[in-house]
């Protein structure tokens, strides 16, 4: 029946959703009631004092004005960096599309029954990614909390973008963690493969913030990190063509996984 | 009526690696199993049989050869197969915090027909006598076998496939489980059974084929199989063992296996008793016991390089 790898791997992830979603959202919840306590301009001018390549490191441009506001307070404190921190979820859903399930045995089952490799990929990439969702709109909820606890002035909205924006990152993620899996097969090389692809990609793009205005600006660009800044985005709202892009690579991502997980043995 | 040939294998090859590091798990499989037939296929760990099973259920790909189930090419077809097959794997591994029921229905559902499978499901439970409302976690490894049973045999497949389906079922669940096979072959279905437990393949299959090293060595009925021409012969004497009996048994060419010990001799006779009752006859035979090989005793002729069971 379409939909029951689908449902099932919902079943079986929801709890981990609601986990990782609440754990997060506390963290965005700390990090708006920290607002009031601050005196934005006096933030402003202690970013001044810091070399570049620090405010890069965590992911802060020279468009320091943004920061100065409440929103770009909260976006630098929660969104900034801490997108290393949002890694970690999708790549334990991709290693779950398939890498998991061979690891456990559990594939032999369910490819056993009437059902295509293909077929199972997909409805557990959806599940997945509706799980991603989940922990997104929790993040969010923590957001709007901390709003109402502490009755400060935000732009909503804006921060809607900001959080939002995490689900096409995230299913990116996922995407590269899934192909690295189906693969290499071993879970455990799959991981290590991930985890420096993610590293790497930080690494690039800080690179390329550092080296703004010079030969070496254009290294960021190869990073998945740099189309994820919440500084742009608090300026600019949603950058469709970013959006589009993390759409289009994950959906050709999926699509190189089905091709390749079609033509190879099932590990044990 | 002829039956219809259910499983046809030609020329199955499977090799790992590359280069100076390839290993053959298969080589050059010819098989053809009948429906209604029960099918054993027996071989020590590491012959090839998970190999053989995981290539008929398409989770691993032939290197040469090919293979169908009901007339359908095992890779073209898989979905349509699975859809009438039933499988219960060597090494089962289920979904570890999910109850007994949850992973019926689960499969059940992939399958298409939830409300018809998990009745069945539940029968065959309680003939198993497993308790489904248990996680997969808290089962003994008797009783995940026990669900993987019902797994595979809830939704009445036309063929069973099942990798060494009594590992860690107690005698009485196992005795239950050759009811069910039997059963099963009533109905006119067929079951493929990979085992290394002779007596298991002895007490309910039709053929067996006999697998070493990724080659198939025979095929034969159980009943051809056990109607080889050697005896083991077990003689007790009232007093000693005669003088110069042990040389004249040595030395005939349809005895061998000779194992004295006090006053009892134990061998293994090829051809007539005659001979050897001859031989005896200076002593007084106080008991003799005449047994049949079991289909241990054959496996291992299969295995002895140079002397193959006749």
């Amino acid at each position: 029946m379409i939909g029951s790898v689908f449902l099932e791997t919902y079943k079986q992830t929801w709890k981990q959703m609601v986990y990782w979603g609440v754990g997060l959202a506390a963290m965005a919840l700390l990090v708006v009631l920290m607002v009031p306590l601050f005196d934005m301009q006096d933030v402003k001018d202690l970013l001044e004092t810091f070399p570049p390549i620090i405010l890069a490191m965590v992911g802060i441009g020279k468009e320091l004005e943004i920061f100065a506001t409440n929103e770009g307070f909260v976006a630098m404190g929660f969104f900034g960096k801490s997108a290393l921190i949002f890694a970690v979820y999708p790549v334990v859903m991709g290693m779950r599309i398939t890498a998991n399930e061979e690891d456990a045995g559990t594939m032999d089952v369910l490819l056993s029954l009437p059902v295509q490799r293909a077929r199972v990929i997909v409805e557990k990439f959806l599940a997945y990614s509706v799980s991603i969702v989940g922990v997104v709109v929790l993040i969010y909820l923590g957001m709007q909390m901390g709003v109402l606890i502490a009755g400060i002035d935000l732009d909503v909205a804006r921060l809607a973008e900001v959080t939002f924006y995490l689900i096409p990152l995230m299913v990116f993620i996922m995407a590269v963690t899934m192909l690295i899996a189906v693969i290499v097969r071993r879970r455990s090389v799959a991981l290590g493969i991930v985890t420096a692809f993610v590293i790497a990609s930080y690494m690039l793009q800080t690179i390329g913030a550092v080296a703004e205005g010079t030969a070496a600006e254009p290294i960021g660009s190869i990073s998945f990190l740099t189309y994820y800044n919440a500084g742009d985005i608090l300026a600019q709202g949603f950058i469709w063509p970013h959006i589009a892009g993390f759409v289009v690579v994950s959906a050709v991502l999926l699509l190189a996984s089905l091709y390749q997980y079609e033509r190879r043995d099932i590990a044990v | 009526m002829a039956s219809a040939t259910v499983i046809e294998i030609s020329g199955l090859s499977k090799t790992y690696g590359s280069g100076s590091r390839q290993t053959a798990a298969l080589r050059n499989l010819n098989l053809s199993v009948q429906q209604g037939e029960i099918f054993g296929y027996l071989g020590p760990n590491g012959a090839g049989k998970t190999t053989t099973i995981r290539m008929l259920l398409d989770l691993i790909r032939p290197s040469n050869g090919s293979a169908s189930i009901f007339g359908m090419d095992i890779r073209d077809h898989s979905v349509e197969i699975h859809r009438r097959v039933g499988f219960l794997p060597g090494e089962l591994s289920l979904w570890e915090g999910r109850t007994g029921q949850q992973i019926i229905h689960y499969v059940a559902s992939v399958r298409g027909d939830t409300k018809g499978i998990t009745k069945q499901a539940d029968e065959f439970a309680k003939r198993l006598q497993l308790d489904t409302s248990k996680r997969v976690r808290d089962l003994s490894s008797g009783n995940k076998r026990k669900l993987g049973l019902v797994l595979a045999m809830m939704h009445s497949p036309d063929l069973l496939i099942l990798d060494e389906p009594t590992n860690g079922l107690d005698p009485l669940v196992q005795q239950t489980f050759h009811e069910m096979m039997d059963e099963f072959r009533d109905k006119g279905k067929t079951v493929f059974l990979s085992s290394h437990i002779l007596s298991e393949v002895q007490a309910i299959c039709d053929r067996a084929g006999i697998l070493r090293d990724g080659d198939l060595k025979a095929v034969e009925s159980i009943e051809k199989l056990m109607n080889v021409e050697f005896h083991w012969v077990d003689v007790q004497f009232r007093d000693a063992v005669p003088e110069g009996l042990a040389r004249q048994l040595q030395g005939s060419s349809e005895i061998s296996d000779v194992d004295i010990n006090g006053s009892r001799v134990k061998m293994r006779l090829t051809g007539d008793f005659d001979p050897l009752l001859r031989m005896l006859s200076d002593g007084y035979v106080k008991d003799l016991r005449v047994e049949e090989p079991t289909l241990e005793d054959i496996f291992l002729a299969y295995y002895s390089d140079g002397r193959e069971a006749r």
